[in-house]
């Protein structure tokens, strides 16, 4: 584009520092709050007040910032089940379908072998979670290595049927059917619900150290080096003797481990819950939180933790909102795809900058003498 | 079991509009992974507006309005922007997945038209589709557009340096994807299943995608399989119909993704691929940069 | 062209890449019906030239003008229908079409419902009048190289270009295919009155077939000559701006133990097809063997089986008397055997990553870097730095991503690199393709230092003088075999060129 005697172009950015990685973070977030003041517009009450309600509820009440925190470790779990893959290139978009597979796992535990004792039954039900998540993601990384078949296909297909086996398992006279037979999975015995530390569920320490783990492993590990260089360039990842196989499986089954875990958590671990709920397709949903932050922190674990505690505290508040301020159902599913449309916005001043640069005027100076023949 | 066939011919139908927007959008070398994303958000438009209106024509042109425009931003953001591809398309899925739910939610229910009439018992999109498949397949592969189209899709260098414009053929592409798309979701909100509830496709989009892979970029083995895979869907919605009393109804949902899988594995297994050669597009997914 | 009106003038030309001056006010003239030769080493600015002049890249000052009426090119479509046509060094056709459907892609003629029947008729008429040889129904990927840049001329001329624009035509093609090459060219002048630019490096060409030369160095015109009134020593001068010869580098005459020994190794290439056809070859410590062919004749294939990265359909490789043919890449590069792929950017690096964490590509598996599963970072810092000074790489510092190096300090980056594990067996592929004359030879230097080292190094080029400088035996490839196995007292480049062309092949292997 031309402006007078300068020209505007878009570059690509040579090499975006870290500083443009928060800014466009913070952007997108912003933006997307921004935005959502449309989705206040059919409210009763002013702008502000709505945007006051979002954030009491979430940071503020009591009761509120409880839920919050619980919410936090379910999407930060799940933040990391899709960053991982991630940092390999590899999109694993099976997170409720790994969510699913770990909660019929966790509790499985108790269905199967309802004498174990209580410490053993725990560690068995959180292994089994993570074991079972890590599958379902593992089987889509091997298609994806083995024979490229797509992971997106695959990993939404499993969502599918992990849903549908889900509602075969504890509706209907399904194995794992509560005593109320309302469509709901059984309760776990009191014995077996997870230990409290300081008022929330071991998880929580686990979601906290996975950060750190997972930023070291990145940041200094040979193995994280590895995942690193097949996600930036597989041609030249096995050029360098890194089993794509092996990466592409690994990384599907850590993910899938923690969205796994995140379900364990979420189902087995949160207070007043301890069973699948017959809702249980909103957490499938709710795990795509999980993309948003870890493409908004850019791969960065540690750096997804604020954001996931801010996404836990908005989807809440929003829910909590639209039930004062009478709004439609879904505030916080569109809070989802404002994040994402603008978390797409931002990726671009990100990668590219605008530039000005001065045409140059033609001179005037004579051509050089040349040998003639 | 007339009844039975005719709504799986409807069902096809929707595989069919959606899967053949986005093979043609392939051919051009744009993968567009929002395909779920596009058809939520154009069939819910298209209900809404239907039902505000009280006119289908109106539904129908709101519904290829809207997947036309997220069409051209999905062109925008891979083509002039150089975006990465997938990054775009899930970002529309998610857009639209979280969007129509809000947006939605106060029109759930039927839509509370008189249906659209059957023409001989069947659909009238699934004779539309029909046309569709075939125009599709002759501007493809028996006109200079096509021609173009392909190249563009194949190597775009060749195809600038041949004096084809590729950005604009591209931008006709996903747009073109994005209106087929709408279509495919309008067909299902306002004719198939005119009743709006959140999420109302569960996964028509992403085995729509499957398909443009299963087929090879043809679009008559499109059909083939858009045609097998309405029939499967239909029979998991009603297998008392076929089979009373043989597995829990739930189980039978999981049969047409659980498919889907090992026909996506035989097509990736080199065996498939000597065999019936290359045909996916070579630039498939590559941004194009002049020069 | 006192009088005369140039056909095609470019005035005062300048275009700057990032770092660049890729064109500082470049005046080209040139005359209907003439073939005018563009010459000059690789980087000295003739193919931005040319893209100008077809409409792929604006200049940034200057202005271009036609039978003496100012145009200027948007897009190669504005300069196709001005009459100017373009082949690029880089083939531009689509693979998995046929031959028509390429020629009449973008033709003006050609709108709407294709009548492909009508068009190959005449397609046809235009190969007989110059002999041309295609299959017009067969799919491009099947084509040689020598096919496919006839595709491309029969393209341009099809369409009825004026001006036919030809970027080192000759780069891929065997010595035979480039005599037919330029009679057809001489016939097409003279049948058609198409004006025929011929952008290259190579000089006998030149002087084959140009009436005119303009010679390129460093963005800027040094040189216009009657190729008629002049010597291939003077354009030299002008081209390189002082003497530059090749030195032939001594064989270091001892040879050592067999380090690489190929047994009737088949494979296939990516689309299913067998593209190494049995080949056998051995290659001893201190010896360089040359593989000389012309790019697709199974060379990559070769490579990747050595290197583990393509499974062998037949056949055994051992690397120091071991079997090795199912070794996976990792246990290749721990024994010591060292490839230096032909894809610089796509394959032997990493843009986005630092100098250091290139470096570790080839070290993220050596026990000496790795402390408790953590890398030592500060190590291959040391490491990267010492391959930095010592190859002359030249960047700001280790930290910088690859992506900012030039192709010869990231080619001298990967060499370095590759090397600093002392390899016994290297892998050199087109280890100087695109490089500047400087960086050329340093790397050529380096091959030669390793192989005084020791190692045994197979150097697989297309560039015919640079195997005949480098090695102590020559192996011509064509189509997936080899054509002999020549010690280099033998190997003459009318020998080698036929070979590489498939003309004669003595039986016998290495």
């Amino acid at each position: 584009m031309r402006v007078g005697r300068y020209e505007l172009k878009l570059e690509p950015r040579p090499s975006p520092g870290p500083v443009y990685a928060v800014l466009a973070a913070v952007m997108a977030i912003v933006l997307a709050l921004a935005l959502s003041s449309v989705l206040f517009l059919p409210a009763d009450t002013d702008l502000f007040s709505a945007y006051r309600a979002v954030f009491s509820y979430a940071f503020f009440n009591p009761r509120g910032i409880v839920a919050t925190v619980q919410r936090s470790i379910y999407l930060l779990l799940c933040t990391y089940a899709f960053l991982v893959p991630l940092r390999a290139g590899l999109w694993n978009i099976g997170l409720p379908g790994q969510v699913f597979g770990g909660a019929l796992a966790a509790f499985a535990i108790p269905f199967l072998a309802p004498a174990l004792p209580p410490w053993l039954a725990i560690v068995l039900m959180v292994a089994a979670a993570a074991v079972a998540g890590g599958g379902v993601g593992a089987f889509a990384g091997y298609l994806r290595a083995r024979l490229q078949v797509n992971e997106i296909l695959v990993t939404m297909m499993l969502n599918s049927i992990l849903f549908w086996l889900v509602a075969y398992m504890i509706k209907e006279g399904g194995l794992f059917m509560g005593e109320t037979a309302e469509g709901e999975g059984f309760s776990l015995a009191a014995s077996l619900q997870a230990p409290m530390l300081l008022g929330v569920p071991f998880t929580a320490l686990l979601a906290l150290a996975a950060a750190v783990v997972l930023d070291l492993l990145f940041a200094k590990s040979a193995l994280g080096y590895r995942i690193r260089a097949f996600g930036e360039n597989p041609a030249a990842a096995r050029y360098g003797g890194i089993l794509p196989v092996r990466i592409s499986v690994l990384v599907f089954f850590l993910g899938g481990a923690f969205a796994g875990l995140a379900a364990y958590h979420n189902f087995a671990a949160i207070p007043g819950v301890y069973k699948i709920p017959g809702n249980y397709g909103f957490y499938g949903d709710l795990a795509f939180y999980g993309i948003i932050s870890a493409l908004i922190a850019r791969g960065s674990a540690l750096g997804a933790v604020p954001i996931a505690i801010l996404f836990a505290g908005l989807s809440l508040g929003a829910r909590f909102a639209q039930g004062m301020l009478g709004l439609p159902f879904g505030v916080d599913y569109a809070l989802l795809g404002l994040l994402m449309m603008t978390f797409v916005g931002s990726h671009i001043l990100y990668q590219f900058r605008i530039v000005r640069r001065r045409i140059p005027v033609e001179d005037a100076a004579a051509p050089a003498k040349l040998p003639e023949g | 079991m007339w009844d039975l066939l005719a709504r799986s011919l409807e069902a096809s139908t929707i595989f069919l509009f959606a899967a053949l927007g986005e093979l043609v959008d392939q051919r051009s070398g744009v993968l567009n992974v929002g395909l779920e994303g596009l058809m939520l958000f154009g069939g819910t438009a298209a209900f809404i507006t239907a039902q505000t209106t009280g006119s289908y024509p109106l539904g129908f042109l709101a519904g290829l309005a809207v997947g036309g425009l997220l069409g051209l931003a999905h062109a925008f953001f891979s083509i002039t922007m150089r975006g990465d591809q997938v990054v775009s398309g899930m970002g529309i899925w998610i857009l639209s997945f979280g969007l129509t739910t809000y947006i939605g939610s106060a029109y759930t229910g039927p839509l509370g038209l008189e249906r659209i009439q059957p023409i001989f018992g069947l659909s009238p999109f699934v004779l539309v589709s029909f046309v569709l498949v075939a125009a599709t397949w002759f501007v493809l592969f028996r006109t200079s557009v096509g021609l173009a189209i392909r190249s563009a899709g194949e190597n775009p260098a060749a195809a600038e340096a041949s004096g084809i414009p590729v950005t604009t053929v591209r931008y006709l592409c996903v747009i073109f994807g994005g209106v087929m798309a709408g279509l495919a979701g309008a067909t299902y909100s306002l004719s198939y299943n005119p009743v709006w509830t959140y999420n109302f496709l569960m996964g028509w989009g992403f085995i729509s995608l499957a398909l443009v892979f299963f087929s090879m970029w043809n679009p008559w083995i499109l059909l083939a399989g858009a045609t097998m895979f309405g029939i499967m869907w239909q029979l998991s919605l009603s297998p008392e119909l076929v089979l009373p009393g043989v597995l829990s109804r739930y189980v039978w949902r999981m049969v047409p993704f659980a498919v889907t899988i090992p026909i996506l594995v035989v097509i990736s297994t080199s065996w498939f691929r000597t065999r019936w050669g290359l045909a996916k597009p070579e630039a498939l997914g590559r941004p194009y940069v002049k020069g | 062209m006192h009088g005369a009106e140039p056909l095609l003038a470019a005035r005062r030309i300048t275009k700057r890449f990032p770092g660049v001056l890729a064109l500082d006010h470049v005046d080209l003239e040139v005359g209907s019906g003439e073939i005018h030769a563009v010459l000059g080493q690789n980087g000295a600015g003739k193919t931005t030239l040319m893209n100008i002049l077809f409409g792929l890249v604006a200049p940034d000052a200057g202005a271009l003008y036609l039978r003496g009426r100012h145009v200027s090119f948007g897009s190669p479509h504005d300069a196709l229908v001005q009459g100017i046509g373009m082949v690029h060094q880089t083939r531009r056709l689509v693979s998995a079409h046929t031959v028509m459907e390429n020629i009449v892609l973008g033709h003006p003629r050609a709108r709407g419902v294709l009548n492909l029947r009508r068009a190959r008729r005449e397609v046809e008429a235009l190969c007989t009048r110059y002999g041309i040889t295609v299959d017009l129904r067969a799919r491009v990927w099947q084509l040689s190289e020598g096919e496919r840049q006839w595709v491309e001329i029969v393209k341009a001329l099809y369409r009825g270009v004026a001006i036919l624009i030809l970027d080192e035509p000759t780069s891929a093609l065997t010595p035979p295919e480039v005599e037919s090459l330029l009679a057809g060219l001489r016939a097409i002048v003279a049948d058609q009155g198409v004006t025929v630019l011929l952008v290259t490096h190579k000089l006998p060409i030149v002087m084959a077939v140009s009436n005119r030369v303009t010679v390129l160095r460093s963005g800027r015109v040094v040189a216009r000559l009657r190729t008629a009134d002049t010597t291939q020593e003077t354009v030299v001068k002008h081209m390189v701006g002082r003497e530059v010869m090749f030195r032939t580098a001594e064989s270091a005459g001892r040879l050592g133990s067999p380090v690489l020994e190929i047994d009737d190794v088949s494979a296939y290439n990516d689309k299913g097809l067998l593209a190494l056809w049995g080949v056998s070859l051995s290659l001893r410590e201190g010896e360089i063997v040359g593989v000389a062919g012309v790019t697709g004749n199974g060379q990559e294939e070769l490579a990747q089986v050595l290197a583990g990265l393509r499974p062998a359909a037949s056949g055994t490789v051992r690397f120091e008397g071991r079997d090795v043919t199912h070794r996976s890449p990792l246990e290749r590069w721990q024994m010591g055997i060292g490839y230096v792929p032909a894809e610089r950017t796509e394959v032997a690096s990493i843009g986005a990553f630092s100098l250091v964490e290139n470096t570790t590509l080839n070290y993220h598996f050596d026990r000496a870097f790795i402390r408790s599963g953590l890398l030592d970072e500060a190590g291959l810092g040391r490491l990267t730095e010492r391959i930095l000074s010592s190859y002359s790489v030249k960047a700001p510092n280790a930290h910088v991503p690859a992506q900012h190096l030039s192709g010869g300090n990231l080619q001298k980056l990967i060499l370095g690199r590759v090397l600093s594990r002392r390899p016994r067996l290297l892998i050199a592929h087109l280890p100087t393709q695109g490089l500047d004359v400087e960086a050329a030879a340093f790397v050529r230097a380096t091959l030669l230092e390793a192989r005084a080292n020791g190692a045994a190094v197979l150097l697989i080029s297309e560039d015919l003088d640079e195997i005949l400088a480098l090695s102590d035996r020559v192996a011509p490839i064509y189509e997936g075999r080899f054509g002999g196995i020549l010690p280099r007292a033998e190997a003459d480049p009318e020998t080698v060129g036929a070979m590489m062309a498939g003309l004669h092949t003595n039986a016998g292997a290495g």
